[in-house]
Formats: structure tokens, C-alpha cells, sequence
């Protein structure tokens, strides 16, 4: 796994999340470009690569959000582990089940971000916030083949596996 | 006898011992006070920065020339313009009538108090937006003023004459401002048309909701929202929001009311921040 791959796509996906996304915004939901990167290391990369992965794009994505520094991390690293943990029973190879995980793991991230943000402001609605979930993971999941496209250009997948021994 | 410490090498070498130590930073990071992590987080950005100018002004300029292909299309030129300044009358005229109410009531009760400050034409500073919040449920931006162009925290942003939002962090030479759509933000308002206090909150979406308007209130669609005097941190009389929907569900102490922001945050690319 090459570090400095790493670090430009998250600097790209950075610079793309916090300018450009709002352009193809549905109602109040945007693509998360984070998560799919999140998804590609957990499912290539060995455990620790992905934890380390993880919790930068989580920082990241702290830096660039409105709210506590390092919340992000700690879900991204959580939710991270956990994909890694079970993808030997996948056939994490195949489109639908990247996609699949993606838009399950990014639901799950959602809510409990959203509880987060409940609990610090009791300010969300339920069913507007489910909503929300809903569209924004969806959309999510639908990027999914073009970013594991780009990821597996810049990071070529076969690399990931020899690094792993 | 040789004993072997664990190196810090060997150590980061295990998952379980990277998971906990990356964990354990996170979790330092969260509990650090809003002011550290705000100082931290912008420093870190800064670099970054010009950057996020230059894709945002890219990303805006084609955004404009497109709009402006269409709008060629549909020979509708200046369209725009004009319906940006309908929009900023309306809110001027909310103002006015705000203002108008509250003269009538000084009049009523004959008190001889000050005129109403503007001071929204003085001390302003336009700045361009050059990010999002790249979380989908807080709602900020931020801007390319900075302490360099004497922007404070709390700081109020306005755009066409309407409230946006408060500076929440300041860095030399670029700001975040929290959006009155961010699950944080809690603004005292006031209906203009029945004169009830409100609070205004953010919740993550393009809209607003009330709270605390009591049943009784009579409340319809259309009415409009200003700032109020409560709490002297806002301007008073500043347009904010538009009365979407409002319910009163059986057994509820409050109604419950949905609201629209003057501005379309989205559609925004420059602000107006007000200095105090």
C-alpha cells in the first residue's frame, strides 16, 4: 500500500467533499466521498493499514465538518475494523456487494452520527433525519462504482493483496 | 541475562495495540475544549485553504456560465438579477413592516426610546464562501475573511439583508460560519405578524423549526421571522425565516412549526459579515 497514494486521494476527495458536492446536492443530502474509501481499505488492505487508513480519513473528514474533532475517527476506525473483520466470508470483489456494504455500513454510520448529534442538540427530526439517512447513503452507494474505479487505478487492489503476505 | 523491552516499532507493528493508540488520540481529540480542537482544526486547514478558493471559484464560474448558457437559451437575461432583488425588497419590506409594528407600539405606550440601530450598512465585511461542511448533518460554510480583516467569533453573516448564520472559528485569513440550518444554532426570534417570541433551530436540513410557540398562537403560512432583541446578540429586526407549515398535534404543549430560510444557503456565493 502506497501512503502517498493514499494521502493525495484523500486530499482530492477532501478538497472535492467541502467545494464541489454541493452541486449535486438532493434536498439536503450530498454523496459522502469518505465513506467508499473507508469501505475500499477495510475490504484490501490488512488490519492495520485499514485502522490507520481509516482514522486519517476520519480526521479529515473532522477537519473539514462543523463539531467535535474525532468523532469521525473513532466511527470511521469502528465501522473500518468491522467490515475487515467479516470480509472473509464476502465476495468483496464483486460490484453489488461493495455497493451492498457501502450503503448497510454507511446507514449504520449515519445513525450514529445522528445520535451523536441528537444527544449534543436535540434538535433533529426522526423522520426527516431517517430520511436524510436514507438518501444520503443511497447516493453513496451509487458512487461506489466509479470511486472504486479511481481507487483501483491510483491503488491497484492486486498491490493491496501481496502486501498482505 | 538479556530481557527485551518492546520496542515502539514492535508495538505499532500490532493491529490491536495501532486500534487502541488511534483510538485513544480520537477520543483525546473529542474531549478537548471547543476552543483547542476550533485552533487545531484551522491550523491545520490553512495550508489547504487557497485551494478550496480556487476549486470553489472554478466550480462557481462554471456553475455561472452554464447558467448563463441556459438563461441565453431561454432569452431570459437578467432574470436573475432581478429576482435577487425582488428577494432582497421583500426582505427590506419584512424589515419595514417589523419596524413599522414596533413603532406603533412605542406610540401606543408613549415611550420616548431610541431609534433602531442599523448598523448592518456599517462595519460590514463582504467575504466569498470557499467550502462546505462536509458532514451532511452540520450545516456550515466557510469564508475567506479572518482576523486579518478584524472578523471576531460570533460575528453575525447576512446575505441579501437576510440572517445566514454566526462566525463559530476565525483564522488569519478565513472563517467557519454556522448556518441558522445547523443542529447547534438556536436563534431568538420573533413572528412579525403576530408578534410571538420564538426560538429558531437548525435541524440538519434545508429547514428550520420553531420552538416554544405556544398552541394559541395563530400562526399561517407565509408569516415571517425576524431576529429579536432578546439576549442582544443578534441585530433586531433582521429577516430570517418564512413560516413553511405549522401543526398543533393533540396533547402537545407547543405547536409545531416548519420554516424556510430567506436565503437559499445553497445558491449562496458571497456574504456580508457584520462586524460589532
Amino acid at each position: 500500500m502506497r501512503w502517498f497514494t493514499f494521502f493525495c486521494i484523500l486530499f482530492s476527495i477532501s478538497l472535492f467533499q467541502s467545494t464541489m458536492m454541493h452541486w449535486v446536492n438532493l434536498g439536503s443530502a450530498v454523496p459522502d466521498l469518505y465513506f467508499p474509501l473507508v469501505v475500499f481499505y477495510s475490504f484490501l488492505a490488512d488490519a492495520k493499514r485499514n485502522t490507520i487508513a481509516n482514522w486519517f480519513t476520519g480526521l479529515s473528514k473532522d477537519l473539514f465538518s462543523e463539531g467535535s474533532f474525532g468523532i469521525n475517527s473513532v466511527f470511521f476506525v469502528a465501522v473500518g475494523f468491522f467490515i475487515w473483520s467479516f470480509r472473509e466470508i464476502l465476495f468483496r470483489g464483486h460490484l453489488v456487494t461493495q455497493i451492498l456494504i457501502t450503503f448497510i455500513f454507511s446507514v449504520i454510520y449515519n445513525v450514529l452520527y445522528t445520535i451523536h448529534v441528537s444527544i449534543s442538540f436535540h434538535s433533529l427530526r426522526l423522520s426527516t433525519t431517517l430520511w436524510i439517512i436514507f438518501i444520503c447513503s443511497s447516493y453513496t452507494a451509487m458512487i461506489v462504482p466509479v470511486l472504486f474505479w479511481i481507487f483501483n487505478k491510483f491503488q491497484p487492489t492486486q498491490k493491496l493483496f501481496f502486501n498482505q503476505g | 541475562m538479556r530481557t527485551s523491552t518492546p520496542s515502539f516499532s514492535n508495538l505499532i507493528k500490532n493491529p490491536l495495540a495501532t486500534i487502541i493508540t488511534l483510538l485513544a488520540i480520537s477520543l483525546l481529540l473529542l474531549f478537548l475544549p471547543p476552543k483547542f480542537s476550533n485552533r487545531i482544526k484551522m491550523t491545520c486547514v490553512a495550508p489547504i485553504r487557497p485551494l478550496q478558493w480556487a476549486t470553489c471559484f472554478c466550480s462557481n464560474s462554471a456553475s455561472n456560465f452554464f447558467d448563463k448558457v441556459i438563461s441565453s437559451w431561454q432569452e431570459t437575461h437578467g432574470k436573475k438579477d432581478l429576482e435577487q432583488q425582488v428577494l432582497q425588497f421583500k426582505n427590506k419590506l419584512v424589515e419595514q413592516q417589523d419596524t413599522i409594528y414596533k413603532l406603533e407600539n412605542k406610540l401606543r405606550i408613549l415611550s420616548r426610546l431610541p431609534a433602531e440601530n442599523k448598523i448592518i450598512k456599517k462595519n460590514s465585511i463582504p467575504a466569498d464562501i470557499i467550502g462546505y461542511d462536509a458532514s451532511n448533518f452540520r450545516k456550515s460554510i466557510i469564508i475567506n475573511v479572518g482576523t486579518k480583516h478584524g472578523i471576531k467569533t460570533n460575528n453575525i453573516v447576512i446575505s441579501d439583508n437576510a440572517l445566514i448564520g454566526k462566525v463559530t472559528s476565525v483564522s488569519g485569513s478565513n472563517s467557519v460560519v454556522q448556518l441558522i440550518t445547523d443542529p447547534a444554532s438556536r436563534i431568538p426570534g420573533r413572528v412579525v405578524q403576530t408578534r410571538e417570541q420564538v426560538i429558531l433551530e437548525g435541524d440538519g436540513t434545508v429547514f428550520c423549526k420553531l420552538k416554544y410557540v405556544p398552541r394559541w398562537a395563530k400562526l399561517k403560512k407565509g408569516d415571517d421571522i425576524v431576529t429579536s432583541d432578546i439576549g442582544g446578540f443578534y441585530p433586531v429586526s433582521l429577516p430570517v425565516a418564512t413560516v413553511v407549515e405549522n401543526e398543533t398535534k393533540s396533547g402537545a404543549l407547543f405547536q409545531s412549526v416548519k420554516v424556510l430560510p430567506r436565503v437559499n444557503i445553497s445558491k449562496m456565493e458571497s456574504v456580508l459579515v457584520i462586524l460589532n
